[in-house]
């Protein structure tokens, strides 16, 4: 019973940070029609630059703001060079984020080499809860991720920029017509994308380890949670990937992570198949 | 005249004739490390080449082929080293046992289209990936399995085996030969034509009475088996199957290989593994970040040569044609290169 909470607080949790990295990639995916393969690795970016700031300034904190700035001027920068060159041709997307993932991966091995590392969290205490012992940091990126899900979703519906992003979503041309600056929407879309990841890289930094690997690892989690809350619907996919984390923290439990793993690919064969619109398609537009 | 289709045909006569000279001619220009990696381009071509049937003739994006070279692979692997087949017997396994998961998976895959599709069939490789992860017992998990080569055969006194690197070169050579002319008389044939008239638009060609759902269900059945022999050549030539060799990273590569190559055409997938493998193999001999390169030349080639790299050149061979032949044909019929 223990394990059982514990491993479903782990999953709702990891779910949270999920949903942050996921939104990125559903905006991206949204907006430019661009299947975003180099995703997971903006991530891990995310939590090498997290403990390169550790490194350089001492301060852990101090990332929360950095490195989504940074991941932020990447973001608008690649979608400068690589992304708008290529017309937001969709198959052509997938071989230059290809590309791009394999630089990222390998920037990271040549500046922060291969080992993998670990941050200390922040805040070491625990506190006791229903009988079991929880990081309090845990607790904290929780809310950090919460904060931040609900700073972009104000973000989107109640700002200029965040209007044209929707504007541009909902209908490209219309919205040029009305004189939308849709390539400089692109940008920041993808800019805004690249924050989201690199800012679930830093909350995650001190939960999961910090490698050039960790990316790929994530990116399959992410695109089930896009699919699974609907293609375009920001608050269903920030749903499936809290559910599914949760899912798979219950399943873990009980099985192997690896079977947790399968059970979710096969639910999302049976929605791709099934409901290919999402599993919330209704509730939110 | 020296027309494009006479230079398609004279390049394709030289490149066979290289092909066949390469076991005298390359351990004398380089050393004979570089056979091994010819052969080794040829097949992870022919992998290639299941994605390009996939996207370039019927519009499919498939980025989950690594599963059936995966099922290729351990079928060999599985039937030399636990059932103990001799080699004919195994790679028929590993054959017959891609084209039976590519027709499971295809029944359901196909239903859907693009973005979906692209990621059913990687949601597919991972299930097979995860589930070849975790039981050890059978597949050796990522560690993979080594297995010891049976001869290829034997009539009377003569035996050919893979130990013998000629023969093994031969082999893969012929193998991927004989697939090559199979897909190519496939795309010139009804059928192929049927696969692009889907690829251009869907909706017509069901309107003039093409049965979609059927044709895209053979197409990524044809698919599965290029990607199954590649599978079954890679475990001969390697000894060793591994379950390494079925997560997306690899499908992925392939789509890369193929897209840069130049999708819709038949040399496209060659022309892109070659590039990226030659490339690997000289970069990683002096820069072991060689992954790097990789990178940038596949996101140069989408930004500067959309059409791949073959399509780049065919662009250039027509207009260069059109340049000599306008001062004497004034129309001219423009066919399907």
């Amino acid at each position: 019973m223990d394990t059982l909470l514990l491993l479903a607080m782990n999953g709702l949790i990891w779910g949270l940070i999920i949903a942050l990295i996921a939104l990125g990639l559903s905006i991206i995916f949204g907006l430019l029609d661009i299947i975003n393969i180099a995703h997971g690795d903006f991530f891990m970016v995310g939590t090498v630059l997290a403990w390169f700031t550790l490194e350089l300034t001492g301060n852990f904190w101090v990332a929360f703001l950095a490195v989504p700035l940074i991941g932020f001027i990447l973001g608008a920068l690649i979608q400068r060079a690589v992304i708008q060159p290529i017309h937001n041709v969709a198959a052509l997307s997938i071989v230059a984020t290809f590309g791009l993932s394999l630089i990222l991966q390998e920037g990271v091995r040549i500046t922060f080499g291969t080992t993998p590392r670990r941050i200390l969290p922040p805040i070491q205490s625990t506190f006791h809860m229903f009988g079991i012992d929880y990081e309090i940091y845990r607790l904290f990126a929780a809310l950090v991720s919460l904060l931040a899900l609900a700073g972009f979703f104000i973000f989107l519906h109640r700002t200029k920029l965040g209007t044209w992003m929707r504007a541009v979503r909902h209908d490209r041309e219309t919205a040029i017509a009305m004189g939308v600056p849709a390539q400089r929407v692109y940008v920041l879309t993808f800019g805004i994308g690249f924050a989201l990841a690199a800012l679930g890289g830093v909350v995650a930094a001190p939960i999961t380890t910090v490698e050039f690997r960790t990316g790929v690892d994530i990116l399959p989690f992410c695109f089930m949670a896009v699919i699974i809350g609907g293609l375009g619907n920001l608050p269903g996919t920030a749903a499936a990937a809290v559910l599914l984390a949760f899912l798979e923290g219950i399943i873990q439990s009980f099985a192997d992570p690896t079977v947790a793993r399968i059970s979710s690919l096969v639910l999302m064969s049976a929605v791709l198949l099934v409901r290919p619109q999402g599993l919330f398609k209704g509730l939110t537009k | 005249m020296m027309t494009p289709a006479v230079i398609a045909r004279v390049m394709l006569i030289a490149f066979g004739a290289f092909l066949v000279a390469v076991p005298w001619l390359i351990p004398v220009i380089l050393n004979k490390f570089w056979v091994s990696v010819i052969a080794e381009i040829m097949i992870w071509s022919l992998f290639a080449a299941s994605v390009n049937l996939l996207f370039g003739y019927i519009g499919l994006l498939s980025f989950g082929q690594a599963l059936y070279f995966g099922f290729g692979m351990y079928g060999v692997a599985i039937g030399v080293a636990t059932l103990g087949l001799s080699f004919w017997p195994a790679f028929g396994l590993g054959i017959v046992a891609s084209i039976a998961i590519a027709l499971v998976s295809g029944i359901f895959a196909v239903r859907l289209t693009w973005h979906y599709f692209a990621i059913i069939t990687v949601v597919f490789s991972l299930i097979f990936y995860f589930f070849a992860v975790s039981v050890k017992p059978l597949t050796g998990g990522d560690d993979g399995i080594n297995f010891a080569l049976p001869p290829t055969f034997s009539i009377g006194g003569v035996t050919g085996s893979f130990s013998d690197a000629n023969f093994q070169y031969f082999f893969i050579l012929a193998t991927v030969a004989l697939c090559f002319f199979l897909m190519h008389r496939v795309i010139r044939s009804p059928l192929g034509k049927a696969f692009v008239a889907i690829r251009d638009n869907d909706v017509r060609a069901a309107l003039i009475g093409l049965n979609v759902y059927q044709l895209r269900l053979i197409a990524f059945v044809m698919a599965g088996f290029l990607a199954g022999v590649a599978g079954a050549l890679f475990a001969f030539f390697g000894r060793y199957a591994s379950a390494s060799y079925m997560f997306y990273h690899v499908s992925g590569e392939a789509v890369v290989w193929a897209i840069v190559g130049g999708a819709g055409t038949l040399f496209g997938p060659v022309v892109g593994t070659t590039l990226f493998i030659v490339i690997r193999e000289i970069v990683s001999t002096h820069w072991e970040h060689h992954a790097f390169i990789v990178g940038a030349v596949a996101i140069l080639v989408v930004i500067f040569a959309p059409k791949g790299l073959v399509g780049l050149w065919n662009a250039e061979l027509a207009r260069w044609s059109e340049r000599t032949n306008d001062a004497s044909v004034k129309t001219k019929l423009r066919t399907e290169p």
